[in-house]
């Protein structure tokens, strides 16, 4: 024990105390300081939005002026003049990579200006022409998927700016220089392979699948069924495969009512699908009713099975035009049918573009919440999180099995049944959990990741792109923030992951459904963005979190106690950047050691104690007081 | 506030005269939090002397030339003599007799305490007492921190310039730099433009003291126009040419009954679980509470920075000087002084800049928002300041030592309170009602150890550095934790608030047990 403690002792000198001042070099501090006061203050260069999160991992060579991953190479580098939309013009030197831009600041000690991935570009445009007077007004300009622009500015004689807008616009978007993404190029190594995170037998297994009412089935083994399912589907054990091949012409896309989770004692289920193909005449289909008939009789004592089309019902009505529909009362007798009023992933992606422009590059200041207001992002985020909190409560409270749809059930549908389990089980809550949560609801499920994000595809007007996983994203981040204690991993760890939405550094939101990941290889050719997070997981960890059992989580989805994601939405501007963010984090760093510190000294305590069978101790830290906190608290 | 702050002298040496029949007993006389003690010298007999401070009934003290006398009238009718070696030693254990006789937190004087503070770090004022009986100003209290060469009969020659006697004092002292933070009422200049001689000297001796040519700001919290226009009622600001190095800004600030009317209409917004939820954000916008939050953190900014950045001296004032002037003057001594961002500092900071300074709060928290009777003077300025810090603990949450469950004490008793210390509108009218003697303090309510967990923010550690808010609108958020408190589950956070203090505290003891 002697040892032990000494080894403590030195590992207490490492970190700093908790009482202690976080140790910050004077010079950076003030600087930050300065960076946020109001008005007549002037900003420094250190100021300057330093994008780091994608570095992460990085093992760069200190002498090398571009830090390159293993597969990584230098195409081109240019001078160039970066408008900096909050502190002016900065002269830089810009290096291009087939995976990322990156700048330079030649006028002070060359401090890096930012590191953007190329596939956060969602377009290029050239500005001024060879005629252009003015300062700074011929040049480049680059709107980016995570709500910034980058401009530069470039000399005007001999076209300067060609190469460079060539280069740019071939290594953004490879697919349309028929040039593979950069994640079939990547060649990092992690000491934990993110690909194993999701095993779906093991995770049907924790639900506590097969039983009695519900089978797997390996009808979608080769995709024939539906080729935007996943292989391995949870079915009732009284469906046979035929039922379901005739279930599926009834759907639309194939996308037949599948079981996503299953309530551990209750055995209430969430099933998803699409909207059943009712068309104007009304078309009905004796198999796929007879099929939700089957799925509410899984709990006998039900007398109705709860649908709910996560769609307007106006949208659902005008759906029938283009063969589409939602269940009616008099087809369904066993079924009940709610509309909840989530919009289409053109009104999200509207909606998104409106906060940019209120964000983005300037403030909007004088009627900020006015503003914000006519977004209606927050509004979009309200009804999903209240219709996920509908799912999850009659689920939970055994009222009804619940059927989710939209249209093809794989935007909205993936939103509500995600975060209706991420309520429902905790399990999801964790730093794997959620993981398998995103691989199996969003991933495994088609949500159509290539065509909402536009993964190297320079069509940035292309009607298909939409936000909807950065609002699944934002609705999570807003139940953190609800719940400061039920979740393992912190506000880091879901930037982390929008990053890499975009960065095609990674190959874990590649394409759009797993039949397509399968025949491109993609988890032998890529790396998952889980073997990053995984293999360094402390960064990601809330030092607050309480694991908790069987705790449903039900926020408070009114729009007095949502917020706009600040941190996320406005982090590249200086002035609203949260402040002391490398204090905080640092302090929650020192807990997250305490924590453990203290783990580690209590197991040193009981094997002291077990060794000491009969004494009846007394001391105020024996085991047997503080283990009651350990089994319920860490 | 720590009973052991009240100690103010280690030891001294004195002779204790017991009554006639008793030998006198000569030692080291020690203040401890609950007794005095004396150990005689070692040829004496060996037995230490105790008594209990609470015995203690009343107390006297005298001094003559280097040594003093203090009389102990105890409350079983003993009468005890200390005959104490040097003046400062006497007085010191006089007081610090005279603040834990009383087991209360009453004794704490902030002007002088603050003062002890002031003194240390430079010479250039002094505590002066010339409004001992109120007759020079009844909304200050007995004791004032002003430029040391300027004298008391110049001070009321000022006091008589300025409206309600508040002529300029000192609010806080900036050591790293030496500059001032002055805070005063408007001059009565009026239509004449009346100057005063003895007000312009006060001002250029602040200036003086602290730097040769050293500027000054003058920050008026209202509008240029409002100021103009005061000086038809006898009122007006500094004239230019009258206080030379001293500049002028207006930074108009809400006070009286639109700010009462913006927080009723908060307050309705708030509990109106009727209204559309997509209009949520607009109504929250027309209630104008975040601009007026915005507003008073980027005028008090606006001060700290002048004395930060630009080394200048700053005086603030509106019209009374007792509601947005102490807003701004708090809250930018919060930004610069990271003492005053401690537990003790900071009730400190609420009792000598609100409570002493003479901030009404009879009138203005007569009545909150529910109240249908027409207001007449209730204003929720103090709400504001509270507000004001709760969004500077938001973006800092490492450097309060005290978390929003102090902020809500705070709110609840300045409004009702079984305490005394918010009762009145002035020391003046505390002394009169005798609030001291029949009241508790609230300090000594919330300082119990039970309420520490409550209270304390467990994350904090000292920051020595100026925070600097951002004042932004995205910056600013409506203060949930106060204004939906009754409408939303605190459980979540209250739950995480625990389990940062049982990490806290579980490191500790791991600590202790090691």
């Amino acid at each position: 024990m002697g040892v032990n403690l000494s080894s403590m002792r030195r590992l207490r000198k490492r970190l700093p105390l908790s009482r202690q001042v976080p140790r910050l070099p004077p010079s950076r501090v003030s600087s930050m300081a300065s960076a946020s006061a109001p008005k007549c203050n002037s900003h420094t260069s250190e100021n300057e939005p330093v994008k780091s999160t994608s570095q992460d991992g990085v093992n760069c060579d200190l002498n090398e002026t571009v830090p390159r991953l293993p597969g990584e190479t230098l195409i081109t580098d240019k001078e160039v003049i970066y408008i900096c939309p909050f502190n002016g013009p900065i002269k830089g030197r810009v290096y291009i990579t087939n995976y990322r831009l990156y700048l330079r600041s030649l006028e002070t000690d060359s401090t890096l200006i930012f590191d953007v991935p190329l596939g956060v570009i969602s377009r290029i445009e050239k500005m001024g022409g060879a005629t252009s007077r003015g300062e700074n007004s011929y040049g480049l300009d680059i709107t980016c998927k995570d709500m910034r622009n980058l401009r530069f500015a470039l000399k005007q004689e001999g076209h300067s700016r060609r190469d460079m807008f060539e280069i740019l616009t071939r290594y953004a978007f490879p697919l349309a220089h028929s040039l593979p993404l950069f994640a079939f190029l990547n060649e990092e190594k992690f000491n934990v392979d993110g690909w194993m995170v999701y095993n779906p037998v093991e995770e049907y297994r924790r639900q506590g699948l097969p039983n009695h009412q519900w089978r797997i089935t390996f009808i979608n083994k080769c995709y024939e069924l539906c080729e935007t399912y996943p292989a391995l589907l949870v079915v009732p054990y009284r469906a046979s495969d035929d039922d379901l091949r005739r279930v599926a012409a009834f759907r639309s896309r194939n996308r037949i009512p599948v079981l996503s989770w299953i309530h551990p004692e209750n055995k209430m289920v969430i099933v998803r699908c699409s909207q059943p193909l009712v068309g104007m005449s009304g078309k009905r289909n004796k198999d796929d009713e007879k099929y939700l008939d089957v799925i509410r009789e899984t709990n006998r004592q039900l007398s109705k099975l709860t649908i709910y089309d996560a769609r307007p019902s106006v949208n659902a009505v005008a759906n029938k035009a283009t063969g589409g529909g939602y269940e009616s009362d008099d087809a369904y007798h066993n079924a009940e049918l709610f509309f909840l009023d989530i919009h289409n992933i053109h009104v999200m992606r509207e909606s998104l573009k409106k906060v940019k422009d209120i964000v983005y590059p300037n403030v909007e200041e004088s009627h900020w919440l006015s503003s914000l207001e006519s977004t209606h992002w927050l509004e979009h985020i309200k009804l999903v999180l209240t219709g996920a909190i509908q799912v999850a409560d009659k689920v939970s409270s055994g009222k009804s099995s619940v059927l989710v749809h939209c249209s093809d059930g794989w935007d909205r549908t993936a939103q509500l049944t995600s975060l209706a389990m991420l309520m429902l089980d905790s399990f999801y809550r964790s730093i794997e959990g959620f993981e398998i949560l995103v691989q199996k609801e969003w991933i495994s499920f088609g949500h159509k990741f290539a065509s909402r994000i536009g993964h190297g595809d320079k069509n940035h007007a292309d009607a298909d792109r939409s936000p909807i996983f950065l609002q699944f994203v934002d609705c999570v981040w807003q139940m953190s923030k609800q719940f400061p204690t039920a979740f393992e991993f912190n506000e880091r760890f879901l930037i982390t992951i929008l990053d890499h939405l975009y960065s095609c550094r990674f190959g874990t939101f590649l394409l759009n459904c797993e039949s397509a990941r399968e025949k491109q290889k993609v988890t032998e050719r890529t790396v998952s963005l889980w073997s990053l997070i995984n293999s360094n997981k402390e960064k990601f960890k809330n030092p607050f979190y309480t694991k908790e059992i069987n705790r449903v989580l039900y926020p408070v989805a009114s729009m007095r106690h949502l917020e706009l994601w600040v941190n996320y939405y406005i982090r590249w501007n200086p002035r609203i950047k949260q402040q002391q963010p490398n204090a905080v984090e640092q302090r929650y760093m020192e807990l997250l050691a305490l924590r453990d510190d203290y783990i580690k000294r209590l197991e040193e305590l009981q094997l002291a104690n077990s060794s000491k069978v009969s004494s009846a101790s007394t001391s105020p830290s024996s085991p047997s007081q503080m283990m009651p906190h350990v089994q319920t608290h860490f | 506030m720590e009973f052991s702050e009240l100690i103010r002298t280690g030891r001294a040496q004195a002779e204790l005269l017991r009554g006639p029949e008793a030998p006198p007993l000569r030692g080291t006389l020690c203040v401890t939090s609950h007794h005095l003690l004396l150990s005689p010298g070692t040829e004496a007999s060996p037995d230490l002397w105790l008594l209990l401070l609470r015995s203690v009934d009343s107390i006297e003290k005298r001094v003559a030339g280097d040594s003093g006398t203090i009389t102990l009238r105890c409350k079983d009718l003993r009468v005890l003599q200390l005959d104490i070696e040097g003046v400062e030693a006497t007085l010191d254990i006089a007081r610090s007799i005279e603040g834990l006789r009383l087991g209360d937190a009453w004794h704490f004087h902030p002007p002088e305490r603050y003062y002890q503070r002031v003194a240390r770090e430079t010479n250039a004022w002094r505590l002066s007492e010339v409004n001992e009986d109120f007759s020079l100003c009844p909304s200050y209290p007995r004791a004032l921190i002003v430029p040391r060469s300027v004298d008391d009969h110049a001070l009321a020659r000022s006091a008589g310039f300025r409206q309600g006697g508040r002529f300029p004092v000192l609010s806080y002292h900036h050591a790293p730099n030496g500059t001032a933070l002055l805070r005063s009422s408007q001059p009565l200049t009026g239509p004449q433009k009346r100057r005063c001689a003895e007000d312009e000297e006060l001002l250029r001796a602040v200036l003086v003291g602290a730097r040769p040519g050293a500027r000054g700001f003058i920050i008026d919290t209202r509008s240029a126009q409002a100021a103009k226009q005061a000086r038809m009622t006898g009122g007006g600001t500094e004239a230019k040419a009258a206080y030379p190095g001293w500049k002028r800004l207006h930074r108009p600030l809400e006070r009286g009954r639109p700010l009462q009317e913006s927080f009723v209409r908060l307050v309705e917004a708030c509990g109106d679980l009727e209204q559309s939820m997509d209009r949520w954000l607009s109504r929250l916008e027309g209630c104008r509470w975040l601009e007026h939050v915005k507003e008073a953190l980027s005028t008090a900014c606006l001060a700290a920075q002048g004395m930060e950045r630009e080394g200048a001296c700053i005086l603030v004032h509106g019209a009374e000087g007792t509601d947005s002037t102490l807003l701004v003057t708090s809250l930018a001594q919060l930004i610069l002084d990271p003492l005053s961002r401690t537990m003790d500092g900071f009730q400190e900071l609420v009792e000598r800049e609100w409570i002493q300074a003479g901030h009404p709060f009879q009138l203005r928290c007569a009545h909150s928002a529910f109240s249908h009777a027409r207001p007449k003077h209730e204003a929720p300025t103090f709400l504001l300041f509270l507000d004001c810090v709760w969004q500077l603990g938001r973006q800092f949450p490492l450097s309060l030592e005290f978390g929003e469950g102090l902020l809500l004490a705070l709110f609840e008793h300045a409004y009702a309170s079984p305490f005394g210390s918010f009762l009145c509108n002035s020391e003046k009218e505390r002394g009169l009602c005798e609030v001291r003697t029949r009241t508790h303090s609230l300090w000594s309510g919330l300082n119990q150890p039970k309420e520490q967990r409550k209270l304390r923010n467990p994350l904090y550690a000292l920051n020595p550095l100026a925070i600097w808010p951002s004042v932004e609108p995205q910056s600013l958020r409506l203060w949930q934790g106060l204004f939906l408190r009754w409408t939303r589950p605190p459980e979540p956070s209250e739950t995480a608030w625990e389990k940062v203090w049982q990490i806290v505290t579980d490191s500790e003891k791991t600590e202790g047990s090691a």
